[in-house]
């Protein structure tokens, strides 16, 4: 469904990406781990195409992504939700919610996907008029994957989703993730979170200092010794 | 010796635009063209004075008129009330002029970007509104006319000659002040500053009071100009001399020519003034203020397509023009006293050691700090021995940052206290901090883009050295030490990732500190660079400065670590020597997951 | 309360919408583009030439020429942003200062050029009538001018809410980088931005021609009075430029009734400057400066 060969990126002179394949079939979780400033979100930036590889292609459903606009991409079904959440603050909850809808594709079905979001998150209904500054850290995540959902995404890529939050939040997050796949969703995750992520990862992609050094199926990757070397040194 | 360096172009290029710009008013025969030099030569004078606080500072003023008004208002009054000779006036209206930079600018800095321009705006305005209406006193809108009496103590001439060589003898005078400092600490500092305010805090550098001196001093000599322009057309009134359009005018013949350069507003004033003066001539009559069109029209071409301005445009010209005149030899390198030994950064720990009664040169207590409710940073206790390399750990949005920024007195702690060398520091602003010899890095590296590498760790050498040929030779030694020496000619920015996270760690230590925090110094660099940055910071460490440092790769940590401290969500989890922290089941819980550990037994 | 307080109060209201409209187009501009368009008030000045010589040539009324002129400083306002700011919306801030000051010079001059520095003025229908209750009549196009503003503010504002562009706008001025991971055009919407707040400027332009004459330089006075109310109200805030425009004009009033009109001006500005420097989030604003 994404097939990424090769691309290599720079922030103006300094190449930050070496040569990063990926593949990701439709259906599939596929989760991309890695220590902080391995390259995770600059990679997922690149896909949304708000940074230009220097080299490289990427190919979504057969369409060259790597020369289209931002908005373009969300246009084709390819939504990223982006580390931090970056609500739009002085909106309320359900404006949040309903500028996912912003893509022509998404607008038909607002009312239907809207319902279909806040019965996901129950907790977002209750608090729909409230600005979504003013939600706890776990409600933000939660509306920030529902504000990605109502675009209608074929391809949903969540960045660190489970930053900052509490454990028992993440494992909710996690859960939520593995639900929208089953509703029909393929999901690009990036994690720090090594663990949550690739077991509910059906393969996985380690980055370090900007290459892919491991690739596998995530139970497999799990139980690779080269994976606690990547994070802890030894 | 100096004979010969007078036969290099490098120097007598500059010598021969001086004579002919002196031989100028005698050679220009007609009043209408000797008016132009005189007024072109004006406005370089000004443009100079206002690229010291607007080019070198970056503090983007539209308020200088006030300065030139009083100037022009001071020697007036004085003159016309009291007799008193406009020579004097324009000192004493000099040091108003100064006075009231002082008092306007301390809140005014507190501004960034447009705000500030905003301010300085509305302040000229006020101004202007205040002469026009404080009849009495200015003669509001009619002005005042100065008796035409020809003497040298009334600073009036009759013929124009005279008027050239003053305004000639004040271009002069400013350049001659610019050129002094832009070589000297305030040179340094107020570039530091410019490009960014947080690097130069952390260099040791009071940025409110350098921007403070440089508005004053750029006051001062705004407000000569004003004096001199009233002398010269004996008539003054709001709407020439208290206007914004004269504001604008300064700054733009520098950001035309090329701002925070020397020559720059020299050549946009040459460039722009005599086009003007001749399009008001010659076509004003028809088409008034067509030379304003114009001018606003270069303006706006000028900053989208050369932001540098024309300096930048010639200066490789001029350089090969240089390198093609006889008697051009390259620029020697200034030799290097290097130390012998090793022992390049000790002059730190002399001047510290021994001072204070713990063996500890930092201790946190029970340190913490909010941000909105949440704790960013929580009750953490440690103590960092002398000589020591102390490792911070933790996952992401751990605090380990904002425990730097709390050392640093870039935050004050909300509860809690730091010791350092025995004493409690709280309150200390960072430059404080680094002078007492704290010094950090910024994990989003923080170069003075547009200055050249030597030059960044030069005004991190200010810091300790007396003068300037001694910051010099300590930023030289610190660039070998830290391997940029190759580099040092280029410009900061052009600097690849390893090379700017280099150039932090050379500026932390040309500020000789005893304490240096390293944030994130490794983030992003190859295998290679980080074994090379490795090799780096374990050479500084036994120079004898203890190093505190956050890093995210782990390799690192261990093997260059003393001891670590394991931050998570703003507590303290876990500390110990490397090998104890590597097993510790917290610390894997923290970054991988409580079920890693579970998973894999 | 003397009636003729009671009157400035009116006047000083009536004059504070218009006020607020003005700064309306600055502060969304500024909030959404980021981009402090210094030559505000020379697009002020233009759009008042506009429908004077809508008015003397073809007498057309400066209320119907509303109709001509929005859409004209709309696409004006594009065509501003599209080859003036666009290039330089990652350069420097001097860049973007100077940039907007170039484009004062030259609005201003050109103005002078082509019809001098004489002040104009017209006459239309409404100008010289009055209404309202015995002692209290206030002037029919002050009158106009202030509920127009309000209505055009109303409707910007159901617009802001209400409508994807409208959402899009509001988005793109939180949170650049996110709007664009939603689809949102951001390039796109800047211009749309700065064409808004053009047309509000120029609609004001319009409604203050049958009270002011216009003269080249006459945008330098109402753009300085449009900064204190923006920075009064708070940057990028809407809510904030039509109460601080209520301020300022009573404010204006107040001063020239009690004190002296002459020094109304320098009394706001150093209301101004003390805002700036003491309270610069403004009344309202989230966008600190700092």
């Amino acid at each position: 469904m994404l097939e990424v060969k090769g691309i290599g990126v720079f922030y103006g002179e300094v190449q930050v990406l070496w040569e990063i394949s990926l593949k990701v079939g439709e259906g599939e979780i596929v989760s991309i781990v890695g220590s902080n400033a391995a390259g995770k979100t600059t990679t997922l930036n690149t896909i949304s195409g708000i940074l230009r590889p220097t080299s490289g292609e990427i190919f979504f459903e057969g369409i060259r992504l790597d020369r289209e606009t931002p908005d373009r991409i969300v246009e084709r079904g390819l939504v990223q939700i982006p580390e931090g959440r970056r609500l739009f603050p002085e909106m309320t909850v359900l404006e949040n919610l309903e500028i996912g809808t912003y893509p022509q594709r998404a607008r038909g079905k607002r009312d239907q996907t809207l319902k279909k979001i806040l019965d996901l998150f129950p907790i977002l209904s209750d608090r729909k008029k409230q600005l979504a500054s003013s939600l706890s850290g776990g409600q933000q995540q939660m509306l920030a994957i529902g504000r990605g959902l109502m675009a209608q995404p074929r391809l949903l890529m969540l960045d660190e989703p489970s930053l900052g939050l509490a454990p028992l939040i993440v494992k909710k997050t996690f859960e939520i993730i593995k639900d929208i796949r089953s509703q029909g969703t393929t999901i690009l995750l990036v994690e720090q979170n090594v663990m949550h992520s690739l077991q509910i990862a059906d393969r996985g992609y380690v980055l370090e200092n900007g290459r892919i050094v491991l690739e596998n199926t995530g139970k497999a990757l799990l139980e690779d010794k080269n994976l606690k070397k990547a994070y802890l040194g030894n | 010796m100096f004979f010969k360096t007078l036969f290099r172009p490098q120097i007598y290029i500059p010598f021969l635009g001086l004579t002919l710009l002196i031989l100028t008013p005698v050679l220009v025969k007609s009043p209408f063209l000797l008016h132009i030099v005189i007024i072109t030569i004006l406005y370089a004078a000004l443009g100079s004075a206002w690229n010291i606080i607007g080019g070198y500072g970056g503090q983007l003023s539209l308020g200088h008129t006030v300065f030139f008004g009083i100037g022009a208002y001071t020697s007036t009054l004085l003159y016309l009330k009291f007799g008193l000779s406009p020579w004097l006036g324009m000192l004493l209206g000099a040091f108003l002029s100064m006075i009231v930079a002082a008092i306007v600018g301390y809140p005014s800095f507190r501004l960034r970007g447009p705000f500030f321009v905003l301010s300085t705006i509305a302040f000229g305005e006020v101004m202007h509104i205040i002469a026009i209406n404080w009849r009495d006193v200015t003669g509001g809108s009619v002005g005042l006319g100065i008796q035409f009496e020809p003497a040298f103590k009334n600073f009036i001439f009759s013929t124009k000659v005279p008027y050239a060589y003053i305004v000639i003898g004040l271009l002069v005078l400013i350049l001659a002040v610019v050129t002094l400092m832009e070589k000297s600490r305030m040179g340094y500092y107020l570039s530091a500053l410019r490009e960014n305010e947080d690097g130069a805090k952390v260099l040791g550098i009071n940025t409110a009071r350098y921007k403070l001196l440089a508005l004053m001093i750029s006051a001062f000599f705004t407000s000569l100009g004003g004096t001199f322009y009233a002398q010269y057309i004996l008539f003054i009134d709001p709407y020439d001399i208290l206007t914004l359009s004269l504001s604008i005018d300064m700054a733009l013949v520098s950001i035309i020519g090329g701002i925070g350069t020397i020559i720059g507003p020299v050549i946009g004033s040459f460039f722009m003034i005599p086009l003007g003066e001749f399009l008001r001539g010659t076509l004003g009559g028809a088409f008034r203020g067509i030379h304003l069109i114009i001018y606003g029209t270069i303006l706006i071409l000028v900053v989208i397509y050369m932001p540098q301005g024309i300096v930048e445009k010639i200066r490789k010209k001029y350089r090969v023009l240089v390198s093609k005149l006889p008697g051009f030899r390259p620029e020697e390198i200034l030799s290097l006293r290097m130390v012998p030994g090793s022992h390049i950064l000790q002059t730190a720990n002399a001047r510290s050691f021994g001072e204070h009664p713990t063996p500890f040169l930092l201790e946190v207590q029970n340190l913490s700090k909010y941000f909105g409710g949440l704790a960013a940073v929580s009750c953490v206790d440690f103590r960092l021995r002398q000589s020591e390399i102390l490792g911070l750990i933790g996952p992401n949005g751990a605090g380990k940052t904002t425990l730097f920024n709390l050392i640093c007195g870039f935050y004050a702690p909300d509860d809690g206290q730091i010791l350092y060398k025995g004493k409690n520091i709280e309150g200390f602003r960072p430059h404080i901090l680094c002078q007492k010899g704290i010094g950090r890095t910024f994990q989003i590296v923080k170069p003075f883009g547009n200055m050249s590498v030597l030059d960044n760790v030069i005004a991190g050498a200010y810091c300790r050295a007396p003068k300037n040929a001694i910051a010099r030779a300590k930023a030289e030694e610190i660039l070998k030490f830290v391997g940029l020496w190759e580099n040092r000619n280029l410009i900061a920015k052009s600097l690849t990732l390893p090379g700017k996270k280099r150039l932090e760690m050379a500026k932390v230590l040309a500020t000789q500190p005893d304490l240096i925090l390293l944030d994130e110094v490794m983030a992003g660099l190859n295998q290679r660079e980080i074994s090379d940055a490795t090799v780096l910071i374990k050479k500084i460490n036994e120079e004898g400065i203890t190093v505190m440092v956050i890093e995210h790769v782990m390799s690192v940590i261990m093997s260059l670590c003393h001891q670590i401290i394991v931050l998570h969500h703003g507590e303290k989890i876990a500390e110990g020597a490397p090998e104890k922290i590597s097993n510790d089941p917290k610390v894997i819980e923290a970054y991988l997951g409580e079920e890693y550990l579970i998973a894999r037994g | 309360m003397s009636e003729i307080l009671i009157k400035v109060v009116i006047n000083g209201l009536l004059m504070g919408g218009i006020y607020a409209l003005i700064s309306l187009g600055l502060t969304l501009i500024f909030g959404v583009v980021r981009i402090v368009n210094f030559a505000h008030g020379e697009f002020l000045m233009l759009s008042m030439y506009a429908s004077y010589w809508l008015f003397q040539l073809w007498g057309i009324d400066p209320y119907v020429s509303v109709l001509i002129i929005a859409p004209l400083f709309f696409v004006f306002g594009m065509i501003v942003q599209r080859g003036i700011f666009q290039p330089i919306l990652n350069a420097p801030e001097v860049s973007k200062i100077f940039a907007a000051i170039g484009l004062v010079m030259v609005l201003q001059n050109l103005a002078l050029l082509f019809w001098k520095g004489d002040y104009r003025a017209i006459k239309t229908i409404s100008s010289g009538l009055l209404i309202g209750p015995e002692g209290f009549m206030i002037g029919l196009p002050r009158f106009i001018a202030f509920l127009a503003a309000v209505s055009i503010m109303l409707g910007l504002y159901f617009f802001i809410k209400n409508t994807y562009t409208g959402k899009a706008i509001r988005a793109t001025g939180q949170d650049q980088g996110a709007a664009l991971l939603m689809g949102i055009n951001t390039k796109r919407i800047f211009l749309i931005a700065f064409g808004i707040g053009s047309s509000c400027v120029g609609i004001a332009g319009c409604l203050l021609m049958p009270i002011y004459s216009v003269f080249p330089t006459v945008g330098a006075y109402f753009v300085l009075v449009a900064f204190v109310i923006v920075v009064l109200g708070g940057l990028g805030s809407m809510l904030g430029a039509f109460i601080g425009g209520l301020i300022i004009g009573l404010v204006e009033a107040l001063s020239g009734y009690f004190i002296s009109s002459t020094y109304k001006e320098a009394i706001y500005f150093i209301i101004f400057w003390f805002l700036l420097i003491y309270k610069p989030t403004g009344l309202f604003g989230s966008v600190s400066q700092e």
